[in-house]
C-alpha cells in the first residue's frame, strides 16, 4: 500500500513534463525511502534518475516495495488536472492496476480523483557508480537552457570546453559558428545568478544539443543547474528539487567525429 | 445481429438447467421469483448399451492399453468387452438430455425427470479383450528370458503395472474370480502368444508375429468395410493426392472422382499425412480420463458434412475438369487405407512401445503373401513427395489462381495491419519529444549500459 501526500502538486507536474519527452514508459519504483525512476529514451543514449525522497512528502507510507508502470503521456494528461498548488495524493494498492490521484484544493474545497490505468513494464536498472567528476559547474537552470536554445540555432551538437578560464560551450554549424563563455561569478546579492565552477583538471566533450535542450525543461523544478564533465563519461545534469530530492539527467559524449 | 444470437445462447442454457420446473411456474409466474434449482453433483449421463448383455454386465475401471491410465470399460461374463465412446454434442450448437422420470413405485428404480448440461452420449462398442491384457503380455515378453507363464502371472503384471489407483486393481482381481471373463480372456490370449502345457495348466508367451497377423487381419477387417468418411478423407484421399496440373475447360461434367481430388486446399501440405497418429489428429481424439474413455466423433462429423458440401459444389462445376498430375491406382488407394486402419489400430489400443514395434515388424515383413506388400504404396508416395516438391515451387511464383498463396497474402497484410495498428497506438501514447528525439543523430554516441553496469 503506498500512500504520499505532496503539498504542492506542481513537483510531480513539473517532473514528469521534463521526463515526457524523454521517456514514453517508465516504472516509479516506490519504497520505504521515497519513489525513485531511472529510465532511458529510445536510444539508450540518455538516462534520466529521479528520487523523491519520502522527506519530500508529508505523510508518506509505503509498506512494501511497488512497481508503477506508467505512460507518462498518460500521467501528463492526469495532471493537467491538477492545479500547481494544489495537495497531491498518490494512492496505490500492493499489486496495483490502478494509481489513484487525488487532487485536493484548500481554499475552495474542491477535490478531484483520478485512476489511471498502469502497465508492466519490463526495464533494466543500471547501477550508477557514484563518481568523482572533474568538472562541477552550478548555473542558473535559466542560463543553462538560454545557451543551449540559443546555441541550438547553430547546430546540433554542442562542445563543452572547462578549463581554468571557465566552461565555454561552442557550436559549429553550416551557418557558421557560435560559442558562450561562463566565468566563476558570485554575487552575494542575487545568489540565484551565481556560477561557481569547481575543476580538477581541464574537460573537453561533445553532446547532442537536442538531447540537452530536452533535459532543459527540468528548468521550472529549480532555480539552478548542476552539470558535471568528466573525460570519456557521460555528462551528469541535475536539478535539486529540495529535501535532497532530485531530478539528474545523464547523457553519452560525443566520441570520435567531427559532426 | 449479435444480440439475437446471445439471447438465443442465454435462453439454452437457461433450458439446460431449469426447463424441468418451467412447465409449473407458467401458471402463476406472474407474481413468483423462480430460483433454479442446485446443479446435481452426479448428473445422470445417456449410454447406449448392448442389448445382448448378460444382467451380471458391469461397468468397470480398468486400466487403458495405450495410455496406461484408469479407464471405464463395460465388462460382461457371457459377451466379453465394451469400451464407451464419447460423443459430444457441438460446442456451437448447445444442446440437453431432457431424460424423463420413470413413475415406478419400486423406490430404487426411481428416477426424477432430469436435463442435463450437455448432450454427451456414451456409445458402448465390442472391444478385443486382447488388448486389455497386451500391457502385461508386453512386460513378460520384454524380459530377456522370454519366458512362458501362467495366466495368472499375466493378469498379475497388468494389476501391478496398473497405474497406481487401487480400484483398477480391485475391479480386475474381481473380474477374475468369473470364470467366463477368465476363459474369454484366455482365448484371446492364445491367438497372439504361444502356449505350451505344463502341469495341467496352460502357459503363454507373447509372439509378436501372431500378434501383427491378428492386428493386420482387423485392420485389413475394417478397411474392407470402409473407413469413416472423414477418415478417408484426411487420412486416404488427401495423402494420395497429387497436385493439380491445371484446369481444364471441358464440355462433360466431371466425374464424382475428380470433384473429390478437386479438394487441393492442402495439396502442399506433405507433411505425413499418411500416418494418423491419432493424438495429433484433431479430428478424431481419444482422450482418456479417471472417469470415462471418450472418443470425440463429434468434430470429425462436422468435418465430413463440411467436406461433403464441399466436394458436392465443386460437382455442380461441370466445365472445369481439374487434371490431376497423376490419380492413385486403386491398389494403391486399398493399401493406403489398409496402412491407415493399421496405424488407427496401434494407436488406439496398442502401448506406444508396441505399437512401434508392430510398425517397424510390418515394414520388414513386407511380402506379398499376406497382401501387405507396400511397394506400390511406398513408390507412388515417393513420386507424390517429389511432384509436390515441383508444385509449391512452381507455386511461389504463380499468384493467378493460387487460394494458397492468396490465403497468405491475406495473412500478410492482416499482420500488417494489426502491427500498424499497435504502431498508432503506441505513437499515439509517445510525446512529441520522444518523436523528436527519435530523429536526432546519435552516431558517436555509446549506449550508457557500456558506462553503467546493469544491476
Amino acid at each position: 500500500m503506498l500512500e504520499a501526500r505532496l503539498d504542492q502538486a506542481q513537483i510531480l507536474k513539473k517532473i514528469v513534463d521534463a521526463i515526457k519527452d524523454l521517456v514514453q514508459d517508465c516504472n516509479f519504483d516506490c519504497n520505504d525511502s521515497g519513489i525513485a525512476l531511472q529510465a532511458m529514451d529510445n536510444s539508450h543514449v540518455a538516462l534520466v534518475s529521479m528520487m523523491l525522497k519520502s522527506e519530500s512528502f508529508s505523510p508518506y507510507r509505503c509498506d512494501r516495495n511497488i512497481a508503477l508502470g506508467v505512460n507518462l503521456t498518460s500521467l501528463t494528461k492526469v495532471l493537467r488536472a491538477a492545479q500547481n498548488d494544489d495537495i497531491l495524493t498518490l494512492k496505490a494498492e500492493d499489486a496495483p492496476d490502478v494509481l489513484n490521484l487525488m487532487f485536493e484544493n484548500s481554499g475552495n474545497d474542491r477535490v478531484s480523483e483520478y485512476d489511471l490505468k498502469l502497465m508492466d513494464i519490463d526495464q533494466e536498472h543500471l547501477g550508477i557508480p557514484e563518481t568523482e567528476y572533474a568538472a562541477t559547474i552550478n548555473m542558473p537552470a535559466a542560463e543553462f537552457k538560454r545557451i543551449t536554445t540559443d546555441l541550438m540555432a547553430m547546430s546540433e551538437s554542442v562542445t563543452i570546453d572547462a578549463s581554468k578560464d571557465g566552461v565555454k560551450f561552442s557550436a559549429m554549424g553550416d551557418i557558421g559558428n557560435g560559442s558562450v563563455t561562463l566565468r566563476q561569478h558570485v554575487d552575494v546579492e542575487k545568489e540565484n545568478e551565481n556560477v561557481t565552477i569547481e575543476l580538477s583538471e581541464p574537460v573537453s566533450l561533445t553532446f547532442s544539443l537536442k538531447y540537452l535542450v530536452n533535459f532543459c525543461k527540468a528548468s521550472a523544478l529549480s532555480s539552478s543547474v548542476k552539470i558535471c564533465l568528466s573525460n570519456e563519461v557521460p555528462l551528469l545534469v541535475e536539478y535539486n528539487v529540495g529535501n535532497s530530492s532530485f531530478l539528474r539527467f545523464y547523457l553519452a559524449p560525443k566520441i570520435g567525429d567531427e559532426e | 445481429m449479435a444480440r439475437t444470437r446471445s439471447t438465443k445462447g442465454a435462453g439454452a442454457g437457461a433450458k439446460a438447467t431449469s426447463s424441468p420446473k418451467t412447465a409449473t411456474t407458467t401458471t402463476n409466474n406472474s407474481s413468483t421469483v423462480y430460483t433454479l434449482p442446485a446443479e446435481s453433483e452426479n448428473p445422470p449421463r445417456v449410454f447406449v448399451l448392448p442389448k445382448q448383455t448378460s444382467p451380471e454386465a458391469r461397468i468397470v475401471t480398468l486400466q487403458n492399453p495405450r495410455y496406461s491410465k484408469p479407464t471405464r470399460y463395460l465388462a460382461c461374463a457371457s459377451t466379453g468387452f465394451y469400451e464407451f465412446t464419447k460423443i459430444s454434442a457441438s460446442k456451437t450448437a448447445p444442446r440437453s438430455w431432457l431424460l424423463h422420470g420413470s413413475q415406478g413405485d419400486d423406490c430404487d428404480n426411481k428416477f426424477d425427470t432430469h436435463t442435463t448440461r450437455g448432450a454427451d452420449l456414451y456409445v458402448s462398442s465390442a472391444i478385443d479383450p486382447v488388448f486389455l491384457v497386451l500391457p502385461a503380455l508386453v512386460k513378460s515378453g520384454s524380459d530377456k528370458k522370454r519366458r512362458f507363464l501362467s495366466s495368472d502371472d499375466h493378469f498379475d503384471a497388468l494389476s501391478e503395472s496398473s497405474s497406481t489407483t487401487d480400484e483398477t486393481t480391485s475391479h480386475l482381481s474381481e473380474l477374475l474370480k468369473w470364470p467366463e471373463i477368465r476363459r474369454i480372456l484366455e482365448k484371446r490370449m492364445e491367438t497372439v502368444c504361444d502356449t505350451v502345457e505344463a502341469g495341467g495348466e496352460q502357459m503363454f508367451r507373447l509372439n509378436q508375429d501372431k500378434l501383427l497377423d491378428e492386428i493386420l487381419l482387423k485392420a485389413k477387417r475394417m478397411a474392407k468395410h470402409g473407413l469413416p468418411k472423414s477418415m478417408v478423407e484426411k487420412f486416404v484421399t488427401k495423402a494420395l493426392e497429387a497436385p493439380i496440373l491445371g484446369i481444364r475447360s471441358a464440355q462433360a461434367a466431371s466425374k464424382p472422382s475428380n470433384a473429390a481430388t478437386s479438394q487441393q486446399e492442402s495439396s502442399h501440405d506433405n507433411s505425413g499425412a499418411n500416418t494418423p497418429s491419432l493424438e495429433s489428429a484433431d479430428s478424431q481424439s481419444t482422450m482418456s480420463s479417471v472417469e470415462t474413455t471418450y472418443t470425440s466423433v463429434s468434430d470429425a462429423s462436422t468435418a465430413a458434412t463440411s467436406v461433403s458440401s464441399l466436394s458436392s459444389a465443386a460437382a455442380e462445376e461441370p466445365n472445369n475438369e481439374v487434371v490431376n498430375a497423376m490419380s492413385a491406382s486403386q491398389e494403391v488407394i486399398d493399401l493406403q487405407t489398409l496402412r491407415v486402419a493399421f496405424d488407427f489400430i496401434c494407436s488406439t489400443y496398442l502401448p506406444p512401445a508396441l505399437s512401434k514395434a508392430l510398425k517397424e515388424n510390418l515394414l520388414a515383413t513386407n511380402d506379398s503373401r499376406k497382401g501387405t506388400d507396400f511397394k506400390p504404396l511406398d513408390d507412388y508416395l515417393v513420386q507424390l513427395a517429389k511432384l509436390r516438391q515441383l508444385a509449391v515451387a512452381a507455386r511461389s511464383t504463380d499468384y493467378s489462381r493460387k487460394r494458397t498463396m492468396d490465403e497468405e497474402a491475406d495473412e500478410r497484410a492482416e499482420k500488417k495491419r494489426k502491427k500498424e495498428e499497435e504502431d498508432k497506438i503506441k505513437n499515439a501514447n509517445m510525446s512529441r519529444g520522444v518523436k523528436q528525439l527519435k530523429k536526432v543523430n546519435t552516431s558517436g554516441m555509446k549506449k550508457l549500459s557500456e558506462f553503467f553496469k546493469k544491476k
